[in-house]
């Protein structure tokens, strides 16, 4: 495995996620919903520091688990958490975050998941990392680092609080 | 947990049980929101298979089915009692025909469900049959406890009522068993077998046990080929919930649970419904969850075991 | 035929299997010592194989008339020489019941096409119904010594008792299928904690044991005699013991194979297999009954072979019918799980389900003896059998030893001047 970024240049990369969002919220309400998993722990970084700068932000999880089209190519169904947005997402501007964007279907997936919870006045999607190779029309508008991938590489992230370590890296296949 | 099919408790282990009530938990939430839908088994089909009469249960598994997303259609069957063998046998290769990935069954005779799931690859989901099990209703009762009792493992509920011919006995004390709560049966003599559980043909003296949470099961005399107490008065003012000894359950806080339906003025008084630890709504409402967790659950199509 | 046994043992229902060497023409045993070989006989090798006679079985359904899809007579009398049996007696529960001349007949008509003998018992009560009395004296003409209304109990006490007084004068014995039929439920499985586990209502042993009580004092009363077939209780053999032991009642047992084999808890999750009539009970019942038999309380062991099609042990456990096929398996099942640990020896076999059964029926009992008729079978302890539907000739295959693989082969059975079996 190749480390494409190592603990500080995460951190660099997320502190650029949430300049970027700072900057587009322009004193306005953003509320950030974090993907399980690992973009609910990105999501919860970029929290943090917006907090710091004094930014009028909200925090949710969601758990996309239900409405993922690929459940055929499991033995069995994954195991299922709670969503946890405690605030009404009706018309809202929220931040989709999530670790890795690839093929798009994920946030596809995201968004149908959201809009069960109400109707949004805005949605903008913000990825620690792309790594190319879209299949859907997709774009995030808020990038930590993109990364020059094959289509067969497995892109690896792990990060403090939900795998005890922290990098990024490429596996080639 | 790659299992084809969900007919009783006693095939669970723990770890197992333990899954599909956290399982439960993001389903449960689900009704709160205002699309109360998710998208998971869009496309599969749930063919409701009833033998006998039931709306609520038949119910509770259609919103679940349908808060998955799944089509679902309602398998019109004769409810007579004299549905053998051999024509359940053709509706279910009928029902193969038509591809159904879930097949829900309730039925008279025990044991039913279980040889339908040998000739089909849908996965079948047990709804009750005969006396011998209740599966989700034992998922729902157990999601109910641990939600007013988180820490269930040494908590006591004393289950009363006609045991002899209950499928909720059976696998509702089986599933607090496996999750380390205590379980005694209450009831008439006649209507309490000897089982490894706990055994009070005295009301009193099973109060005196201590139990955490009363479950009182609907005295079925449709069921009884016999009579196994002498009337319903009877029953009421030996073993039935009282307004007198509501008042001393309210004292101590013990929770009232019921499968449901109810037969009021025989296993309880119409003030049970409106004591604050009544749990009966909350167990249909939790029914539907625990149902989605069982449907999700599950996988179809999986190699049928026994042949 | 001139057959020359070598080297095997022969088992008596006296005795601990003696070495000896067997020798048969035409169709009697010329001789039984250690002898050389006759000149022009054939040889077979019998080392550490064991030389008895054949088995008689006084309790099989074979469904012929009525219902030949689970057996004919013919099927039946196959599967019984595949598992060294050379006589049986038939149940009268086929459709239309044994109750009369003419059916006693054309059974009998049908098994004298067989290649061993076929007995039939004949009911007491006309089509089993319990309301009136078969024609027993006719029946007594058309060679019937057995009456029984297996399947079920006489529900009438005082007809039973009637046709008990009446049936004297014809020197016939009754046999007791015994079981209250109020108490009995739906007779699908012993009432206890297997059948709570699996939500059906049991039959309790006490529903067989009351009739039991009843149909002795019956008989002991009236001065019949009285046989009790398939007891599966402890307190049912008991009943039998006490009665004819401190009462001097004519009363005599049957155990099958599977109630002393089997238990309730074998069920598992509905295996029709193991749903029989009665039920099988309790593993202390087994041990009870095994005990009973070889202190002497069963006259005889029977298998209550009852055969029934794939699709109907299909069926969910309380629709599928009760019953389970013996002939095949009986005998290698019995030297595999009760000579082979020990448990008793050939000379209780021999007794118990060829000599007895014999005796019971009033025939002349099967000897592996010099002068006597050729009747007899030769069984390899060493080998094992696979009970496949394949190997079974029963034409159903419902039973718990299908597929498994016992200790025991039947090699040879021979009848008259006839090989039946040499595998």
């Amino acid at each position: 495995m190749n480390i494409a970024l190592d603990p500080s240049a995460i951190s660099t990369a997320i502190t650029r996620l949430a300049d970027q969002i700072f900057l587009a919220a322009d004193g306005n309400e953003v509320d950030l919903v974090g993907i399980r998993s690992r973009g609910d722990e990105v999501a919860e970084r970029v929290y943090e520091i917006l907090k710091e700068k004094g930014a009028k932000v909200r925090l949710g999880v969601l758990d996309i688990s239900l409405y993922r089209d690929d459940y055929e190519h499991f033995s069995s169904n994954p195991t299922l958490q709670s969503s946890e947005i405690d605030f009404p997402v009706d018309g809202s501007h929220v931040v989709l975050v999530d670790d890795v964007i690839f093929t798009g279907r994920t946030i596809r997936a995201a968004l149908d998941a959201l809009f069960d919870y109400g109707r949004p006045a805005k949605v903008d999607l913000a990825v620690l990392i792309d790594r190319g190779h879209r299949e859907i029309p997709i774009e995030p508008r808020f990038v930590g680092k993109s990364l020059e991938t094959d289509r067969m590489d497995r892109v690896d992230v792990s990060l403090q609080k939900t795998d005890g370590k922290e990098s990024v890296g490429i596996i080639t296949q | 947990m790659a299992r084809k099919d969900f007919l009783d408790i006693v095939s669970l282990d723990r770890a197992e049980i333990i899954h599909l009530l956290d399982q439960a938990v993001p389903f449960k939430d689900l009704f709160t929101r205002s699309v109360k839908k998710v998208p998971a088994l869009k496309g599969k089909t749930v063919l409701m298979l009833f033998y006998e009469p039931s709306t609520r249960t038949l119910s509770s598994f259609e919103v679940a089915a349908k808060r998955l997303s799944a089509d679902v259609t309602i398998f019109d069957v004769p409810h007579s009692s004299v549905t053998k063998g051999e024509s359940v046998r053709d509706t279910i290769d009928t029902l193969q025909a038509m591809r159904a990935d879930y097949i829900v069954v309730r039925h008279r005779l025990s044991g039913q469900p279980a040889a339908i799931a040998r000739q089909t690859n849908a996965s079948v989901i047990n709804a009750g049959d005969g006396a011998h099990a209740h599966p989700t209703q034992a998922l729902l009762d157990a999601f109910t406890l641990r939600e007013v009792h988180p820490q269930m493992e040494g908590r006591k509920v004393l289950i009363m009522g006609d045991i002899l011919h209950s499928r909720v006995a059976r696998s509702t004390s089986t599933i607090l068993k496996k999750l380390g709560v205590e379980v005694a049966f209450c009831g008439p003599g006649s209507l309490v077998p000897q089982t490894r559980f706990r055994r009070f043909t005295n009301y009193e003296e099973a109060m005196k046990w201590g139990p955490d949470a009363v479950y009182l099961l609907r005295v079925q005399k449709e069921r009884q080929d016999a009579p196994f107490y002498p009337s319903d008065r009877e029953y009421h003012s030996v073993f039935g919930i009282t307004e007198e000894r509501l008042k001393r359950i309210s004292d101590k806080g013990i929770y009232v649970m019921h499968p449901g339906p109810i037969n009021r003025g025989v296993e309880l008084c119409d003030a049970v419904l409106d004591y604050e630890r009544c749990l009966i709504s909350q167990q249909v409402e939790n029914g539907i969850a625990a149902r989605m967790a069982v449907l999700f659950g599950l996988k179809p199509g999986l190699e049928n075991e026994i042949s | 035929m001139n057959l020359f046994l070598k080297g095997g043992e022969v088992a008596t229902e006296n005795e601990a299997p003696q070495r000896a060497d067997v020798w048969i023409a035409d169709g009697t045993i010329k001789a039984v010592e250690v002898m050389d070989a006759p000149k022009g006989a054939r040889v077979v090798d019998c080392s550490g194989q064991i030389i008895m006679p054949g088995m008689f079985d006084a309790h099989v359904h074979f469904r012929e008339p009525g219902q030949e899809k689970k057996e004919t007579i013919l099927d039946g009398t196959e599967a019984a020489i595949n598992g060294g049996i050379t006589g049986v007696v038939m149940m009268p529960n086929t459709s239309p019941s044994i109750d009369s001349p003419t059916v006693v007949k054309r059974v009998l008509d049908q098994g004298a096409r067989c290649r061993i003998p076929v007995l039939t018992s004949a009911c007491i009560t006309v089509d089993r119904k319990g309301h009136e009395m078969a024609p027993i004296a006719g029946l007594k003409e058309a060679g019937i010594l057995m009456l029984t209304d297996d399947g079920d109990a006489v529900p009438n006490a005082a007809l039973l008792k009637r046709a008990m007084e009446y049936s004297t004068e014809f020197d016939m014995f009754f046999a007791s299928h015994c079981e209250d039929p109020q108490l009995c439920g739906p007779r699908a499985l012993n009432e206890g904690p297997v059948s709570y586990r699996l939500g059906i209502q049991g039959t309790p042993a006490l529903a067989e044991e009351i009739c039991m009580d009843r149909d002795i004092r019956l008989a002991h009363a009236t001065g019949a005699t009285l046989h009790i077939q398939h007891v599966s209780s402890e307190i049912g053999m008991e009943t039998i013991r006490w009665w004819r032991d401190e009462r001097g009642a004519k009363v005599s047992g049957e155990v099958s194979p599977h109630h002393l084999m089997f238990a309730d808890e074998d069920i598992g999750d509905y295996n029709t297999h193991y749903k029989m009539n009665p039920p099988l009970r309790t593993r202390e019942d087994n041990t009870a009954l095994l005990q009973g038999l070889k202190e002497g309380v069963f006259r005889i062991i029977a298998t209550d072979h009852a055969p029934h099609t794939g699709f109907e042990k299909s069926q969910a456990f309380v629709d599928a019918p009760n019953g389970i096929t013996g002939l095949d398996t009986a005998l290698v099942s019995l030297h595999d799980r009760f000579i082979t640990t020990g448990e008793f020896g050939w000379d209780l076999i021999v007794k118990r389900y060829s000599a007895e059964p014999r005796r019971m029926m009033r025939l002349e009992v099967a000897e592996v003896a010099e002068g006597k008729p050729a009747d007899l079978i030769v069984f390899d302890p060493n080998k094992e059998t696979t009970f496949t539907k394949e190997f079974m000739k029963s034409k159903s295959s419902n039973t718990p030893f299908l597929n498994k693989t016992l200790k025991g082969s039947v090699e040879i059975v021979v009848l008259g001047d006839q090989i039946l079996l040499e595998r």
